[in-house]
């Protein structure tokens, strides 16, 4: 059953749309990524989830309760902030015992000095979780310091661990890594995920990096302009984007475009060089022809196949190499992924001629829609 | 390579001209008033005599004196946490409203603009035993439920307090004026402290289960606040020490029915303007300043120890 359903969620502020009657079902225990760039309401989304912000339309329900009117103190949702936003006054271990404090306790125990006095036990209880939890985190030495005191990372985990104690029904997260550098961010993802699959518990994670939707979910919501575009798992999103901006957007370095024609039988031809499969039921007119990086290559004669253009720059990243190739006379330039042995034979300024992978490419209409071809065409004596 | 700029001493010429300046207009006034205090210096006579603490001895034996610090002290106590507490409400009220905001914080912070000295002519009408406002309203709420109230039933069957005129009254009504005149100000500076929180802890507290309005404001407002409060305190602290065009104003000759208004500002001024007692109106100065400095003190060691965060 799903744990989370949003449906038909609008929201405006002013007259500006910032979502679009936007339906989304998430299921328990699942690691949800909300990705799309800034702007496209993805934390809009993830704050009229927690109830931090009202919806102009639509529904909310949490464990098959409408939770319309419900305010986010009793949403049970935890949430970890982009700034983390520690209470700077009390300790890591003071802000991971709020929540419980908060929750658990009753005004009058929640008292100093009398407070422990009249609930011992329970004080004992909800210390005991927090120390629990941060050895999950292995943030027990931190929790005597401020958070002033702390390093980015280590206020990150604080911040988990607050949401932690208690047992939300999810973990609602905005951007939580953003804001560490790029070494400490890759770690983090990792143990993301590894904390996810300890804790079994659902997590609605937002973020503007596709590489952490692609290698941390169960499946991603790709939003653009307030609406979700695509949603699956994150193979099947960057195999078999349904829509151009996603092709665009997923996926690094960026997928090549390059202009077509689409004549009246569903023939593509880019360039001037025809495809060998068919698009069905498109009108004909203009489209544009995707293909991955990795589906293109060197080829080392000009073939009827082949492009032919001008080595325009040389990305090396060690393990990857990217070429960047103008074609057309300049008018377009394809990104090829290259063996390392490329890179003694090329040098920026070469001709150089291209051939794609038969098969791979990726045909979207002229309204960004994908087009998909006929099966039996050729696509089987393609694969 | 003998230039002004390249030697052993290069660093006197960068704070030299600061230093010069600060020892001249405010060190060495503060040492010949300290020396004067020790004199029985007047202006105009004869070469000052050494005294030793004569004067600090009058200033703590004598009852005017007694009365002073008991009026500077119920001034500061009273105004202090009153004009402190007003200027957060206040603050925190206009931060809630979504419209006026701006009409309310200019009607608040208007006194604070406002000549006090035209102000307290003003109130000095207002507080009239007989001809004044505040009297005359009063005298509409008698016969009604408002005489169950002994205090109220006795104005009505002799006469409501002359107010400024009353010994019991006096030093409360001027420190009403100087609650009324100064919170506008705290109010300003609060309001800027609110700003500075982030919003995001907002969410947070309400994420933790803070749903009460007093919750957040524990969790969040206060300890967020914590370096204005320290501000805030100090400053009115070191104004309501000051106190002076109000008592001036009201009382011209003598502080106040039975020097019960008689502030240490306008003793200072009585003692060494008025009467030319220069000796111990610096040995009042010096006690002032001791005031200011213990304070000022307990700021900065506030600051530095517990309010600020990162």
């Amino acid at each position: 059953m799903s744990e989370i359903v949003l449906d038909g969620i609008s929201k405006t502020f002013g007259r500006t749309p910032v979502l679009e009657r936007l339906d989304l079902a998430i299921s328990a225990g699942e690691f949800l990524s909300l990705v799309g760039p800034s702007g496209c309401g993805k934390s809009t989304l993830l704050r009229i989830l927690a109830g931090l912000e009202a919806q102009t339309g639509g529904h909310v329900s949490i464990r098959g309760r409408v939770v319309d009117d419900v305010r986010a103190a009793d949403r049970d949702l935890a949430m970890v902030f982009q700034s983390y936003a520690l209470y700077p006054h009390l300790t890591v271990a003071e802000n991971m015992l709020t929540p419980l404090r908060l929750r658990d306790l009753s005004r009058w125990e929640r008292l100093p000095l009398v407070g422990p006095a009249l609930a011992g036990t329970k004080h004992r209880r909800l210390r005991a979780g927090v120390e629990e939890v941060a050895d999950i985190l292995k943030i027990r030495p931190l929790l005597g310091r401020k958070p002033g005191q702390l390093s980015g990372g280590q206020r990150q985990r604080a911040a988990l661990g607050r949401a932690m104690v208690r047992k939300p029904v999810a973990f609602l997260m905005d951007e939580p890594l953003s804001n560490l550098d790029a070494a400490l961010r890759v770690h983090m993802r990792g143990e993301l995920r590894e904390l996810h699959r300890r804790l079994g518990a659902t997590f609605v994670y937002v973020t503007h990096d596709q590489a952490e939707a692609l290698t941390m979910s169960d499946r991603m919501a790709v939003m653009m302009d307030g609406r979700i575009l695509q949603l699956g798992r994150p193979q099947e999103v960057y195999d078999d984007p349904a829509h151009l901006k996603v092709a665009e957007f997923v996926g690094s370095p960026r997928i090549n475009t390059l202009p077509g024609e689409v004549d009246g039988d569903g023939r593509v031809t880019r360039l001037g060089m025809p495809l060998r499969r068919r698009v069905e039921g498109a009108p004909a007119g203009p489209v544009t022809v995707a293909l991955r990086p990795e589906h293109l290559r060197l080829a080392s004669a000009e073939g009827e196949d082949t492009l032919t253009g001008t080595l325009a720059h040389i990305e090396n990243l060690g393990a990857d190499l990217w070429l960047h190739v103008a074609v057309a006379d300049g008018a377009h330039r394809l990104i090829v992924r290259a063996d390392h042995d490329a890179l003694a034979s090329v040098s920026v300024g070469d001709g150089l001629h291209v051939r794609r992978v038969k098969g791979e490419a990726l045909v979207f209409g002229a309204d960004g829609a994908r087009l998909r071809f006929a099966v039996g065409t050729a696509a089987r004596a393609v694969a | 390579m003998a230039g002004p700029l390249t030697g052993r001493y290069t660093h006197l010429w960068f704070v030299g001209p600061a230093l010069l300046l600060m020892a001249l207009i405010l060190l060495l006034p503060i040492l010949i008033a300290v020396w004067l205090s020790f004199t029985d210096y007047s202006l105009g006579g004869d070469a000052p005599a050494w005294v030793g603490i004569e004067n600090y001895e009058r200033i703590f034996t004598r009852s005017t004196y007694e009365k002073m610090f008991g009026a500077t002290f119920r001034y500061v106590f009273i105004v202090v946490p009153v004009s402190v507490a007003l200027g957060l409400g206040a603050a925190l009220l206009i931060q809630s409203v979504a419209r006026f905001g701006d009409l309310y914080k200019t009607i608040f912070f208007l006194p604070v603009m406002a000549a006090l000295l035209a102000m307290a002519i003003v109130w000095e009408f207002a507080l009239h035993p007989t001809i004044g406002i505040v009297n005359s309203t009063l005298d509409m709420g008698c016969g009604t439920v408002l005489e169950a109230w002994d205090w109220y039933a006795a104005g009505c069957a002799r006469t409501f307090p002359l107010w400024l005129g009353d010994r019991d009254y006096a030093i409360w009504v001027v420190a009403f004026i100087g609650i009324w005149q100064g919170f506008g100000f705290n109010m300003v500076l609060y309001l800027a402290g609110l700003t500075s929180i982030p919003r995001e802890l907002y969410h947070a507290a309400e994420m933790d289960g803070a749903r009460s309005a007093w919750d957040r404001f524990r969790l969040v407002t206060w300890p967020m606040l914590g370096p204005t409060t320290v501000f805030v305190v100090t400053i009115s602290c070191i104004r309501s020490f000051q106190v002076f065009d109000t008592v001036e104003a009201f009382y011209p000759q003598g502080g106040g029915p039975s020097k019960s208004a008689y502030v240490m500002m306008f003793a200072i001024y009585e003692k060494a303007i008025q009467q030319n007692l220069v000796g111990i109106g610096a040995a009042i100065t010096v006690c002032f300043l001791g005031f200011v400095m213990m304070l000022t003190l307990a700021q900065r060691w506030l600051v530095e120890r517990r309010v600020h965060y990162s």
